[in-house]
């Protein structure tokens, strides 16, 4: 009876860690290959490197400018998602909280840059405003772009705000409260928790976003990111592809991530479940 | 309820301000340029449907329409089934499910671009960590050309594929999770086995949240071109071009260092269709399984 039991559990088994190898591969052979050299990853055919090469995210970090990528790459990650989580809170706050004229249509326009995509079209126009305000010349172009595409957020805090009884905006009325102080001091309070997972799916996406920072950076390269430095190697800087930098740029990328997914995974798993349900 | 009016307005301004200037007027702009004749310099001619004329006759855009049917279509035969199949066992109570859903998620938390360039390393034609195994192992004499002409879309297939399975998993757990235990108690009562139980049971029961998983699936694998961008560029000779990557092409180079010819008010017109397209799909995907749903 055991026998049959695991006899009919094997291939349930089997898929299930031929999947996990196939999803943790590409992702182990860029973390040890970023310690090869580059003979060894385009030769080795191994899994282990032969001789620790830590100098290779020395080399990345210094001559192939991954210090400035990953500098530029934080600060529009940190600005990008401290701006979508204010601008959709606010929204969130006085869509859930007031009735006023308009709102409907607020919420109608919402949904629309939701559904609709005429892809990279939008860029160019977009690209046009930030020439015309002189931002096209700093991360601030890209950061205010990501923020304008907030309605995924703003439709996430909007369900964590039903989950607040308005009894409580009501009590901080009677107590002296207003419009505005209930915000800050009672309502954000209450809500943290709930950003934080916000935060998290913001970030994530402002960190991994290329083709934006791609475009921004065609006339400035000092405004690139991570992903778009390291997709540039690809041709080579001069010389030789060199596979073991494109590695380890791409493991400074992906490490941080990684760390947190560790700590994390369920807020993670959590977003993506809300974000689709909300 | 607050009554304070001018208090709203005043806190979703912001967010009506950037939505209007940097979400509705782009769009706006587009659907005024896909009538004239613009290259980004110079005044714009009025033409009236001469560049729409143009992309009826334009035979590399609808090559790369084809090419994104095949790209989509391919994903999402792999990545449904298997995404279903494996959100079935982990929503028992196997040992260690915990890990196994958070090693199929991983993938998705990482950017496309940065691991389509891990993928260009793992794939390459000549040296490629692929091909040094296949060759070690003997299953191959000479190296597989993965992003040759022959193999370059199953690749780019099997890239979005390991990307998007731990996503649609997630998607079927969150759905299976609704599903009442005791149907399944009645029809073990009744024998039935575990293919059947995925068809006649799991399947009729996930309904709705089915459907809304299938179009979002479709939509997403249309729309997408990050990875194919970075990998193949669309190459070689346009084998994995797909329409928003032809898009793309029509106002940006590839890279800081390439060059393009911008053609707004054309691209502006594949744009409009393009997303006509991708419309007209999810609604047909609509309307048929409408229909399905009547049969039962």
């Amino acid at each position: 009876m055991i026998i049959r039991k695991m006899l009919l559990r094997s291939p349930v088994w089997a898929l299930l860690l031929i999947t996990a190898g196939f999803m943790l591969f590409p992702i182990v052979t860029a973390i040890l290959g970023s310690f090869k050299t580059n003979l060894e990853l385009t030769t080795g055919a191994t899994l282990l490197p032969a001789d620790w090469q830590f100098k290779n995210y020395v080399q990345a970090w210094n001559q192939a400018d991954f210090s400035g990528f990953t500098f530029n790459s934080i600060y529009v990650a940190v600005f990008a998602t401290a701006g979508t989580l204010l601008v959709a809170a606010m929204a969130a706050y006085a869509v859930d909280r007031v009735a006023f004229k308009g709102k409907k249509l607020y919420i109608f326009i919402q949904s629309f840059t939701l559904f609709i995509s005429i892809g990279a079209v939008v860029l160019r126009p977009q690209f046009n405003l930030m020439v015309a305000i002189g931002l096209q010349k700093s991360l601030w172009g890209v950061i205010i772009i990501i923020i304008s595409a907030h309605a995924t957020a703003f439709f996430m805090v909007i369900g964590f705000f039903r989950g607040i009884p308005k009894d409580l905006d009501e009590a901080a009325l009677i107590d002296g409260c207003n419009f505005y102080s209930t915000f800050w001091r009672i309502i954000l309070p209450l809500l943290k928790p709930a950003l934080a997972v916000v935060a998290l799916f913001t970030f994530r996406n402002a960190w991994n976003e290329y083709i934006l920072p791609l475009v921004f950076s065609l006339s400035r390269p000092d405004l690139q990111t991570l992903p778009v430095g390291l997709a540039n190697l690809r041709y080579g800087a001069g010389a030789a592809v060199e596979n073991q930098l494109m590695l380890a740029g791409a493991c400074i990328s992906i490490l941080p991530l990684l760390i947190v997914y560790v700590f994390a995974n369920r807020s993670f798993m959590q977003v993506t479940v809300g974000s689709v349900k909300g | 309820m607050h009554k304070n009016r001018i208090g709203a307005y005043l806190f979703s301004f912001p967010s009506f301000f950037l939505t209007i200037a940097l979400g509705i007027y782009p769009v706006l702009w587009a659907l005024r340029y896909m009538f004239y004749d613009y290259q980004g310099y110079g005044t714009p001619r009025f033409i009236g449907i001469g560049n729409f004329e143009r992309v009826a006759r334009d035979a590399e855009f609808w090559q790369s329409v084809a090419n994104t049917f095949v790209y989509a279509g391919g994903k999402l035969i792999i990545t449904l089934p298997l995404s279903l199949i494996l959100a079935v066992i982990l929503n028992r109570k196997l040992r260690g499910r915990h890990i196994f859903r958070a090693v199929f998620f991983l993938p998705t938390i990482f950017s496309a671009s940065v691991m389509s360039i891990v993928f260009y390393i793992v794939f390459n034609s000549y040296n490629g960590i692929i091909n040094q195994y296949l060759l070690k192992l003997g299953i191959v004499t000479e190296p597989v050309d993965w992003l040759g002409a022959g193999f370059a879309m199953l690749t780019t297939i099997i890239i979005a594929v390991w990307g998007a399975v731990g996503n649609y998993m997630l998607l079927f757990i969150a759905g299976l999770q609704n599903i009442p235990e005791d149907v399944y108690e009645a029809a073990s009562i009744d024998g039935v086995n575990p293919a059947q139980r995925l068809w006649y049971i799991t399947i009729p029961m996930l309904g709705p949240v089915l459907q809304m998983i299938i179009m979002l699936a479709i939509t997403t694998s249309l729309k997408g071109y990050e990875s194919i961008m970075v990998l193949t560029e669309g190459g070689p000779f346009g084998k994995t071009e797909v329409m928003y990557l032809y898009l793309y092409k029509l106002f940006f180079p590839l890279t800081t260092t390439g060059s393009s010819v911008q053609n707004i008010g054309y691209g502006s017109a594949v744009g409009f269709t393009t997303a006509i397209i991708v419309g007209l799909v999810t609604w047909m995907y609509f309307w048929l399984s409408k229909k399905l749903n009547n049969v039962y």
